[in-house]
């Protein structure tokens, strides 16, 4: 581990001293002429059948709603403030079904229903992410030196986030060569949510006759309805939960990047992460192969059970995902771009990554800019990903309750997808279109189509426009 | 895999003492289509990768933190 950041901290310091042979004397241009605002938003959908709420299966509907904007105020020659704030406000099926039975089973008594297949109504059908961060920067006079920080904050129902950090840039060799490190701390806070069948046990102090539970069939694996004072009753595996609520990520980040000719350049990225705490998502269920199982429902729909056609019964939880207390991640990208001539332009990227959960995988993306015309750029995108499986996932009913961490979230699964996407900026340097004060510069729109071969599908459509206050 | 991580880290540097292109000489690096960085409206698309994948980072993005996704 001391190897990891002792050779990449004598690279830097050895070329930040033994390169900056720069002597140019040249102009002071401001770092940021104007304020600059973006506004930027997009729109998410997602499909699938391997919802980690549900153990591994159910729907994975969701949609979100992304609004965001950016704004670059210039505080004076050498110093920029950048405020970020967003809020994503999301629907999701999976979510929903951390409750399936509609907020408590009791008050329906022996016709309650529920499905991983279907969305229930309870609170947890929606919520709203919300994000912001304000970062300053100040650039040395000769603008071969860049540092900044960062603070930000960010919330949801279940979260709570608060994160600092800080970067130094170094160019020289006449600006062809960059070389910058960056480190960001998030202190991070589970309020934590649990499966209601969970939650309620322990409410009703671990007793299947009251609370929750109370007027309700449970079912055994036949369909028969289990005595509640006898030998074969259901129970969660591990009665105990979240102790330590924090959940914090310390990472470094190290760039270098280098012009190779006039049309030419490219840029490597290295990135050590540590997040230490409850890595687990407490809402997300388990069910063990070697564990009997339960319902509540209908009986005629369990041998229907993991089919889109069963849309009343619901299999009580064996457990949450548990996953180790900390993980260790090590991502290495790269970029290439050639200006191929005043049409085309080529973009590639590559990343491999590995971690200490048994995770590798393999990201390539292209991108071919094509100029249409002085002021239109079409943009028709590929990303192709690949990863292994987690060493503690399995799918639904395929865990052990002797295992010590366990999880079927598929995000956590080995496979492989497919993005296609295709994208079209307009650009205005002139900024002829006015909003009072602030001429419109340019406009981005996107969208991108989604594949897993785990059967998860999704499109997203962003967009942004780019605002400059006038002079 | 440390080892010939940083040497391939070296050797690259090494093309730090490569022919500079002079600024004025820049005209088709200085493309918006040629920048080192991804556009601002695509971190909606940088987000869900890393909700949706294991693997983050790398990017010049997130790496992790600020929520409870992996």
């Amino acid at each position: 581990m001391k190897k990891l950041f002792i050779i990449p901290f004598l690279f830097v310091t050895i070329l930040g001293y033994s390169q900056n042979t720069d002597t140019t004397q040249i102009y002071k241009k401001r770092v940021l002429e104007n304020i600059e605002i973006d506004f930027l938003t997009s729109y998410y959908a997602q499909d699938g059948d391997n919802a980690a709420v549900t153990g591994g299966i159910g729907t994975e509907k969701l949609t979100d709603f992304t609004p965001t904007i950016v704004v670059s105020i210039p505080l004076s020659d050498d110093n920029v403030l950048v405020i970020d704030a967003g809020i994503s406000a999301y629907s999701s099926a999976s979510s929903s079904n951390l409750d399936p039975f509609d907020a408590g089973a009791s008050s329906q008594g022996e016709g309650t229903t529920g499905s991983p297949w279907v969305q229930s109504s309870g609170s947890s059908t929606k919520d709203n992410w919300v994000n912001g961060n304000v970062n300053y920067s100040h650039s040395a006079d000769d603008r071969n030196t860049i540092w900044s920080a960062n603070i930000n904050f960010a919330t949801e129902y279940d979260y709570t986030s608060f994160g600092f950090g800080g970067s130094f840039t170094k160019l020289f060799n006449q600006k062809n060569t960059e070389i910058s490190i960056k480190g960001n701390v998030f202190y991070d806070t589970w309020k934590p949510e649990y499966p209601t069948e969970i939650d309620s046990y322990l409410e009703a102090g671990q007793n299947i006759n009251s609370g929750f539970f109370r007027g309700v069939d449970i079912l055994n694996q036949n369909g028969s309805v289990i005595d509640k004072n006898g030998s074969d009753i259901w129970s969660p595996f591990n009665t105990t939960l979240i102790e330590n609520k924090a959940r914090n990520t310390y990472s470094l980040s190290l760039s270098f990047s280098q012009i190779i000719n006039k049309n030419a350049q490219f840029s490597l990225f290295f990135d050590l992460v540590q997040q230490e705490g409850w890595l687990s998502n407490p809402m997300q269920r388990v069910y063990f192969s070697d564990k009997n199982n339960y319902y509540i429902g209908n009986a005629a729909s369990i041998p229907n059970y993991t089919s889109p056609e069963n849309t009343d019964v619901f299999q009580l939880a064996d457990d949450i995902e548990r996953l180790p207390s900390t993980r260790f991640k090590i991502p290495i990208g790269m970029r290439f771009n050639y200006f191929i001539n005043e049409t085309f332009v080529l973009r590639t990227y590559y990343r491999f990554y590995s971690d200490s959960w048994g995770v590798s995988s393999h990201t390539a993306n292209l991108e071919l800019p094509i100029k249409i015309s002085g002021k239109f750029t079409l943009y028709p995108t590929y990303r192709y990903y690949t990863q292994t499986a987690a060493d503690y996932f399995a799918p639904y009913e395929q865990l052990l309750s002797s295992q010590e961490f366990y999880s079927s979230d598929y995000d956590l699964s080995a496979f492989n997808s497919s993005q296609y996407g295709l994208g079209v900026t307009y650009t205005d340097i002139f900024t002829d279109f006015h909003l009072s004060i602030f001429g419109l510069k340019s406009i981005d729109f996107k969208y991108s189509y989604y594949k897993r071969n785990s059967g998860l599908n999704a499109g997203i459509v962003s967009l942004g426009f780019k605002f400059v206050m006038d002079k | 895999m440390i080892k010939k991580l940083s040497i391939f880290i070296l050797l690259i540097s090494s093309l730090a003492s490569c022919v500079a292109v002079k600024q004025y000489e820049k005209v088709n690096l200085n493309d918006p289509d040629m920048q080192l960085s991804t556009k601002k409206s695509n971190r909606f698309e940088t987000n869900f990768q890393s909700y949706r994948e294991s693997a983050a980072g790398a990017n010049g993005g997130k790496t992790g933190g600020g929520c409870g996704c992996n």
